[in-house]
């Protein structure tokens, strides 16, 4: 049971390390705003994230011990950043639209805080079974 | 991959905007500046902004380490309007030639009022990315706190 007591934690942490470099990558388009030729980049980790859950849940069923049980959850979990290439719509190069950037800066600071939200909640139910069970 | 590495990124692009509204002021206060260097009128400066990108060690060393590297934006160089200056007629001028006609520097007000908003504008877009930062880092201090 104390292996599971944290795996929600764990989900959500791996969300808020992506939601962190995401706020990076916006904070570096936007500081790129003015720079001939830079493409804006992009961080990609929701999708990859829910496959991940899925593959975790999907474990083969096994009739003997040395099956191979499931592919499970990879310690390491990785976003993706990638460049957008495709679009060019100012003379000097560049592709950061200020108005999406700073809409999406400001989306992931909700983002951010949902995610605090919840761990804080999390842990506040481990520890609320920890204090009523002692009395 | 450090907590202020956001911060530092966006403090680049301030820097960099502030510069470039400093070479602006230099240019309006040169408009009629007819002696600049070498016996010629004062010529517009640009500055030159780059992609800000890390040494190669580092950037292999956060490759390796699956991190994400940050650099931000720099002042490549500034560097001279090559457009041909005005030729304004006014006899009297001390710069004058045999014609009457005045070389005058070939800053033009309307381009540079406009490249100061531009440069007012992201500056403030980064101070904006700056409080997001600081917003995202002091509610991750909360976590646990209960």
């Amino acid at each position: 049971m104390i292996d599971n007591l944290f795996s929600n934690t764990n989900i959500l942490e791996k969300a808020l390390s992506g939601t962190w470099i995401r706020n990076k990558i916006i904070s570096k388009n936007i500081s790129n705003v003015d720079t001939p030729n830079y493409k804006r980049k992009e961080v990609l980790f929701e999708d990859y994230l829910k496959q991940e859950l899925s593959e975790n849940n999907q474990k083969l069923v096994t009739t003997n011990e040395k099956h191979i049980k499931g592919l499970g959850m990879k310690s390491e979990f990785i976003p993706k950043i990638i460049e957008d290439k495709s679009t060019s719509y100012r003379f000097d190069g560049n592709n950061v639209n200020i108005d999406t950037e700073s809409a999406e800066l400001s989306k992931n600071v909700i983002m951010y805080d949902a995610l605090v939200r919840q761990i804080t909640d999390e842990y506040e139910k481990v520890k609320n079974a920890i204090i009523e069970g002692s009395k | 991959m450090g907590m202020f590495d956001s911060f530092y990124t966006s403090a680049s692009a301030l820097t960099a905007e502030k510069t470039r509204i400093d070479i602006i002021s230099k240019n309006l206060a040169n408009v009629n500046s007819t002696r600049g260097t070498g016996g010629m009128p004062y010529r517009r400066q640009m500055v030159v902004f780059q992609e800000k990108k890390a040494d190669q060690f580092s950037n292999y060393l956060s490759s390796k380490l699956n991190k994400v590297n940050n650099e931000g934006v720099i002042i490549s160089k500034i560097v001279e309007d090559s457009t041909p200056f005005k030729l304004v007629y006014e006899p009297g001028h001390p710069d004058a030639d045999e014609n009457g006609y005045v070389k005058m520097s070939n800053v033009e007000p309307v381009k540079e009022m406009v490249d100061m908003i531009d440069a007012q504008r992201a500056y403030e877009a980064n101070i904006t990315a700056i409080n997001a930062t600081k917003a995202l880092l002091m509610k991750s201090l909360e976590i646990g706190r209960k």
